[in-house]
């Protein structure tokens, strides 16, 4: 065996034991008939192709293969919702503090947060005119934008936007991430429409003249938001259920972790109000509430997944028996 | 199978309508059918003849050991013969009718709007 071909085989442990047993010298060997003399190392596109391809068919022997439709739905939602959100903040950015008063804030604008608002505009507008990669760079952008604000208003000793505000707008930019390339145009200018909503709704609820709007706000426009997501998903899981496609089950799952982060305060409230009858939830309660939200949230999908290969009805078919020497594979 | 058929799709079922292949015979033929534009990585090929073989539209023909590597052969079954045929009709029909529009178009060239529209 060279060395190249044990590093594809290195490669295929992406898919499942069974499927490799059966397929793995059949793929190995059309890499390796396709791979040029003297090549050493496979291609990061062959790995890329090879870990899709196993995370494809691990997905299929679970009969799970609606999950990627599914979390791409999610993807969309989640990148209307964190554009909506964007141009409700960029708004209330607008708002800055009167100089003469002496409150802190980043120049004109009440926090740095403003930076990561207006970086999320950029994949609400790109989705329209050029999905897919573009689309996904900005997304990318956006969220290292999002993770940095709390970094840059440290070190520069400047207001940010509360933690939940961001970890929400975190969440939702990570799973819109997955958002994808062949959308209507309809579909595609939903998130541009979505940041003109949020700009909008921010006028009509907060006005042009108040200032340092994040103190509550956000207790009240977040939870709402969540909640209306979480609608929302329900409702296309039921529309496409009617219609015997599964993947909005898929959908709802994946927005459990922004949609909990995004209602964080409730949450919070629901523990502090079990434990010690609190009306409020306390800071370390909030914290607690959305760690253990971050945690558990991503670990459902593969839990759902593992589950319905475990007890679902969707595996996939076996391969027949070998038409050349009739054993069962 | 969902209709109307992606490309790659389209063209898989296309390489194996001649004869049966083998998997690197199918990504050469797929790349000589779109003139260079398409090519297939095995990982994605062989996902794709997994969904089209669970859709009952390709048939495992045969093994073979080349060199000390494994070859399985496919081949079109009598149902992706069929889909085949009907996508590619409905492909030519799409063809017939673009062209005859570009053909009025040249003859006839589009008059300018007038601003405004209709009185």
């Amino acid at each position: 065996m060279t060395e190249l071909e044990r590093r594809y085989r290195r490669l295929l442990r992406a898919y499942p034991t069974d499927y490799r047993r059966d397929r793995g010298d059949e793929i190995v060997g059309t890499y390796l008939d396709l791979a040029g003399p003297g090549r050493r190392w496979p291609s990061l596109a062959d790995a890329a192709d090879l870990g899709r391809g196993g995370l494809r068919q691990r997905l299929r022997a679970a009969g799970a293969t609606d999950l990627i439709p599914g979390v791409r739905l999610a993807g969309l939602l989640a990148l209307i919702t964190a554009a909506f959100l964007a141009g409700f903040w960029t708004l209330v950015e607008r708002n800055g503090p009167d100089p003469e008063l002496g409150v802190p804030g980043f120049g004109p604008f009440v926090s740095v947060g403003v930076i990561a608002w207006l970086a999320w505009l950029a994949p609400a507008l790109l989705m329209l005119f050029a999905p897919g990669r573009p689309t996904r760079v900005a997304v990318t952008v956006a969220v290292l934008a999002t993770a940095m604000v709390p970094v840059v208003s440290g070190l520069a000793d400047v207001p940010r936007p509360p933690l939940y505000a961001l970890a929400s707008q975190f969440a939702l930019g990570v799973l819109a991430l997955a958002v994808g390339n062949r959308l209507p145009l309809p579909a595609r200018a939903l998130p541009g429409t979505a940041a003109l909503a949020g700009a909008g709704t921010a006028l009509f609820l907060v006005g042009p003249a108040h200032w340092s709007w994040y103190g509550w706000r956000p207790e009240d426009i977040l939870p709402a938001t969540g909640g209306m997501l979480l609608a929302l998903a329900i409702v296309l899981a039921i529309g496409l259920g009617i219609r015997r496609d599964a993947q909005g089950g898929w959908t709802v799952a994946a927005l459990l972790t922004p949609i909990g982060l995004l209602s964080v305060h409730i949450l919070a409230g629901i523990v502090d109000a079990v434990a010690s009858g609190a009306p409020r939830p306390t800071y370390p309660t909030l914290i607690a509430t959305a760690v253990a939200v971050a945690l558990l949230g991503p670990a459902l999908l593969p839990a759902a997944v593992a589950l319905r290969g475990r007890y679902g009805t969707g595996r996939a078919r076996p391969l027949e028996p070998c038409p050349t020497c009739g054993a069962p594979r | 199978m969902d209709t109307p058929l992606r490309e790659p799709t389209f063209l898989i079922l296309t390489a194996l309508a001649r004869e049966p292949m083998h998997g690197y015979a199918i990504i050469g033929e797929v790349a000589a059918l779109s003139a260079g534009r398409l090519s297939l990585r095995p990982g994605t090929l062989y996902g794709a003849l997994d969904r089209l073989t669970d859709a009952g539209l390709v048939e495992l023909d045969r093994e073979e050991t080349v060199d000390g590597r494994l070859r399985r052969y496919y081949r079109l079954s009598p149902a992706g013969d069929a889909t085949l045929a009907a996508e590619t009709e409905r492909l030519r029909h799409n063809v017939e009718a673009a062209t005859e529009r570009l053909r009025a178009r040249r003859v006839q060239p589009l008059a300018p709007r007038t601003a405004g529209g209709l009185a």
